[in-house]
């Protein structure tokens, strides 16, 4: 099947929507079956053309309703550019709607769908991965057609060489959000204070009980200290493939490695373990005011973003660990009852392109890695990537291999309630 | 009529109360249908209970609410008993009537600038005195046993109580009261506490009540000061609500449901305790006991309370202070006592969108505060009837003044859930009227519990005066009874629109996170990584509410000042 079939019915269901307020619903089924007709009898090379710009048509003055976490002002000024773009190309007014928690936009599409509104919703784009999508997907708060794989710029990955792109936290995505970008777990230390970082958990681990109070991680079940449990137990254990499925009887068993770890160094964390930063930023300011003197982040950019902030000082480097750290994809959604799917969908486009995977890329604007496959880019494309600019303690490409795939999401939980019940009680 | 207004406004304000309620009492009872579940059942409290540390996070959350309560309480009262009616320490008041203004995350991350061990008073003394070139591994800020947030709460609410306690006091005779008791033998302090003191208490009901329950369900400043393993309850309820696993929310819901259950039996405990208390009292006066002390003891007793009672409202002030420092601080390393190089880098805000900000900031402030105002006033005028000496007979239920003080009950993220509904199905989300409304629901509780006791304190024959001078309803209303409430009436004002000015949840909620305030960006600035941005947030929340307190509060001096001489 052509991969613009899905395109082409996006409009029509959208413009049966609003034809049958009108109350002209069978002019809306023969524009269905026309849509339907096309994607089956082979039209589609003539046909693509046209419902790309019908698609662009009905996107043009739609005002697009981004909701994504809005706390980093060099990810704030990308999305800027972003809105700027689609105005110029497509005429469609992006709006940044500024979270503080993705929960915020998730809590309001449950509480439309509670309230029966189907259509019109507040949120057209949001950004999420991992537990996040499991749950707008579960609860069918996301638009279920295979929207994202038939984005013209999709064609520039290669889901192959990165089975990230089509698994979310081993979850198959379904064409049902759009690949963003990629994190990865990458550690900072000050260079101030400690000469050679130690690259594994063995090594972490002497080393916080040499250096006691230098070191922590946020409580779980904060998204980044919950990552960190999992990138120990990965480290930890001897059969790292058993986590690829769900936990069964023998969990304990498999978990007390990381639990071993964490008992032999939680007297030896900041505080002696009786209190944990909040989340990563609070994790970040410690490692500014030289509190600690290791901290992490999901954002390979995160350190020199940081230092060139005047968060950090400028001797902070970052390193990650010989055995690879967790690497994960962050993407974007349409919710169910979005306002302006066309124009949503045309901005996860535009999000996947060329221009703005490179743009993204430079650490002097985010420093998020692309989501792109370099063996698909002309020469030229290639070069342009070779020529960004690095921060002074951002990693290259090739510095931030080995990745570590995620766990199955359910050892997460069990972690993360195994946690509380040792360490927050 | 007059039942027709107060039933109106009632209507208004219970709606979304309601569908708030059902909100959190629905899931909490098991019923979800779009999560899979319609069938009522206890499983989410078993479930609850069954959570590791929840029973060390209620008893946190008691111990640190009840514990702030009744400290800012005794401190308040003290202060009032050493300072009032010497001249020379007026400005000791003017200095902590204002933090009363000041959002209490503000609070928070002053103290936290401040006594952390990276804070302004480690750096004030390292490394000189202590050796330390690095902060040291110290269990503060927040510490283990929630001494920290009790702290901050107290800074905070002890200058309410003061507030309070003064315009409580403008309604008595103090001196002649203290007068006569001294006569009869009784020291100042002894003559205070028997005396005044209980006359007060009575007028205070309400006060202590707002206090003990914000601190019981306070989440802002116990994420800052509270320990986390495991935090207090509130905290807990709120984590429940932002996680990811939308199943958790029964979980949640259930909680929310035992906070209200605590809170309630915690404000049962205050009335209990102050009955008890009246009892001793009238027990003590009954021995004629007049407890004297030695004149030395006494000043030696007075100045070691104050010192205790200034305490925390400077460390508050220091904290502030340390917080504006990091908001022009371009460089500020440990363990410098002063930025090395000054900036605006923290601010991230252009001046565009800050005035935007501001703007819509004071116009939501200013708004739901008037229209609290009113609302409250028409329900307490309506409500007296037109002899104010017979309990009017009332056909609205005191249960449904009840309801009002709801919202500031129940924690905000369940409460809102189902305010959110109501708001989708009205067709009515994301529009200023809407934000307007939830603003509203927990402004007029706070203009309510601030000004009815001083209303209906009123002394009558101020009234009835005017009414034998041949003044009509009307008048009386305006030109009697207004300019003599005109300063409880400009504080609560003022109150309402602080109370306005921190909320961050109800303006996200209702307003589909596309209405910005000063606060919302102030809380997104503080998930970003700086401590620099984190002092621009501070300093941004506390920039309007302060502003309008010192206005509300010069207004009060110039405008009122003649009628001084009234008491209510």
């Amino acid at each position: 099947m052509n991969a613009f079939t899905f395109l082409r019915l996006a409009p029509a269901i959208n413009l049966w929507q609003r034809t049958q307020q009108a109350g002209r619903t069978a002019l809306a089924i023969l524009w269905m079956l026309a849509g339907l007709l096309g994607g089956l009898t082979g039209w589609s090379s003539v046909a693509t053309a046209s419902t790309a710009q019908q698609m662009e048509q009905a996107a043009k003055g739609q005002t697009v309703y981004f909701n994504a976490w809005g706390g980093s002002p060099n990810i704030n000024s990308y999305i800027g550019w972003v809105a700027e773009q689609v105005k110029a190309r497509y005429g469609i007014t992006l709006e940044h709607v500024k979270l503080t928690d993705t929960a915020e936009a998730v809590s309001r599409i449950l509480a439309e769908k509670v309230a029966g509104k189907t259509a019109g919703g507040s949120v057209d784009l949001i950004w999420v991965n991992g537990e996040n999508f499991a749950t707008l997907s579960r609860e069918g708060l996301l638009r279920t057609d295979e929207w994202a794989f038939d984005l013209p710029a999709f064609e520039l990955t290669d889901p192959e060489a990165l089975p990230g792109l089509v698994t979310d936290f081993a979850l198959p995505t379904e064409g049902r959000e759009s690949p963003w970008g990629r994190a990865q777990l990458v550690f900072g230390y000050d260079s101030a204070y400690l000469a050679s970082p130690p690259r594994s958990a063995a090594a972490l681990k002497d080393w916080i009980k040499a250096n006691p109070g230098r070191f922590s991680y946020p409580r779980p079940p904060d998204f980044t200290g919950s990552s960190f449990l999992k990138q120990i137990l990965l480290e930890t254990t001897d059969d790292i493939a058993r986590f690829q499925t769900p936990p069964s009887d023998d969990a304990d068993q498999h978990l007390a490695p990381l639990f071993d770890w964490l008992d032999e160094v939680t007297p030896s964390l900041w505080r002696g373990g009786k209190t944990y930063p909040a989340n990563y930023t609070e994790m970040v300011r410690l490692l500014g005011d030289g509190e600690v003197t290791i901290a992490f982040a999901f954002n390979p950019a995160e350190f020199s973003n940081a230092i060139s902030q005047q968060i950090l000082p400028d001797t902070v480097r970052s390193y990650i660990h010989e055995q690879g750290t967790l690497a994960n994809i962050h993407f974007v959604a349409i919710p169910f009852n979005a306002s302006a799917p066309e124009g949503a969908m045309l901005v996860a486009d535009f999000l996947l392109s060329f221009d703005a995977q490179l743009r993204k890329a430079n650490s002097e604007i985010w420093g998020d890695p692309t989501v792109l496959s370099f063996a698909k880019f002309n020469d030229q494309q290639k070069q342009q990537f070779n020529a960004l600019p690095r921060g002074v303690a951002s990693l290259s490409e090739a510095e931030l291999s080995p990745a570590l795939a995620e766990p199955h999401p359910d050892w997460m939980t069990l972690i993360e309630q195994k946690w509380q019940a040792r360490f927050a009680q | 009529m007059q039942n027709g207004v107060r039933l109106t406004i009632l209507i208004v304000l219970i709606v979304p109360v309601l569908a708030g309620l059902a909100g959190i009492f629905l899931p909490g009872l098991g019923v979800f249908p779009l999560l899979g579940r319609s069938e009522i059942s206890a499983d989410a409290f078993f479930e609850l209970f069954a959570q590791p540390g929840i029973y060390h996070a209620i008893c946190l959350s008691l111990w640190t609410g009840i514990v702030a309560t009744i400290i800012s309480y005794l401190l308040a009262m003290t202060l009032l008993a050493c300072l009032f009616g010497a001249e020379s320490n007026r400005w000791l008041f003017r200095l902590i009537s204002p933090l009363l203004s000041v959002p209490h995350i503000t609070v928070a991350i002053g103290l936290m600038f401040l006594l952390q061990p990276s804070g302004w008073l480690v750096r004030a003394v390292s490394p000189a005195l202590t050796g330390w070139d690095r902060p040291p591994n110290l269990n503060i800020v927040p510490d283990e046993y929630g001494l920290m947030l009790i702290v901050g709460l107290i800074a905070k609410e002890l200058p309410f109580f003061v507030l309070m306690g003064l315009s409580a006091l403008s309604q008595i005779d103090v001196r002649g009261y203290l007068a006569s008791s001294a006569a009869l033998g009784y020291g100042r302090l002894a003559g205070w506490f028997l005396v005044i003191q209980p006359l007060i208490a009575r007028r205070l009901r309400l006060s202590v009540l707002i206090v003990l329950v914000f601190s019981l369900s306070v989440v802002d400043m116990a994420i800052i000061l509270a320990p986390n393993t495991p935090p207090p309850l509130s905290v807990m309820i709120f984590h429940w609500f932002q996680d990811p696993d939308l199943m958790k929310r029964f979980v949640g819901s259930a909680a929310a449901i035992c906070q209200l259950g605590l809170i309630i039996l915690c404000c049962a405990g205050w009335f209990a305790l102050s009955h008890m208390i009246g009892k001793l009292v009238i027990w003590i006066v009954g021995k004629g006991w007049r407890l004297g002390s030695p004149r030395q003891f006494r000043r030696f007793l007075m100045a070691g309370l104050l010192i205790i009672c200034l305490l925390p409202v400077c460390l508050a002030i220091a904290g502030m202070a340390s917080s504006l420092l990091w908001a022009f601080a371009d460089v500020w390393r440990f363990p410098d006592f002063l930025p090395q190089k000054w900036g605006l880098g923290g601010w991230q805000v252009n001046s565009g969108l800050f005035a935007t900000l501001v703007m819509n900031s004071l116009m939501l402030g200013l708004l739901a505060s008037a229209l609290s105002m009113v609302m409250a006033i028409c329900w307490l005028e309506l409500g007296s009837g037109h002899s104010p000496h017979s309990k009017a007979p009332n056909s609205v239920p005191a249960a449904g003044e009840f309801m009002i003080y709801l919202p500031l009950l129940v924690p905000q993220t369940a409460f809102l859930f189902g305010l959110q509904i109501l708001l989708i199905m009205l067709k009515v989300d994301g529009v200023f009227i809407s934000i307007l409304w939830a603003h509203c629901l927990f402004v007029f509780p706070y203009i309510m519990l601030s000004l009815s006791e001083q209303w209906r304190q009123f002394d009558i024959r101020y009234d009835q005066c005017a009414m034998v001078l041949g003044t009509d309803r009307w008048g009386r209303f305006w030109r009697v009874k207004l300019p003599i409430l005109g300063v409880p009436i400009l504080i609560s004002f003022a109150i309402g629109f602080a109370v306005s000015a921190a909320l961050y949840l109800p303006t996200i909620f209702a307003g589909l996170g596309r209405f910005q305030t000063l606060t919302t960006e102030a809380v997104l600035l503080a998930s970003a990584a700086g401590r620099q941005t984190l002092g621009a947030a501070a300093f941004m929340q506390m920039l309007l509410p302060l502003t309008i307190f010192i206005v509300a509060e010069g207004l009060a001096r110039v405008r009122y000042r003649r009628f001084s001489a009234f008491r209510l």
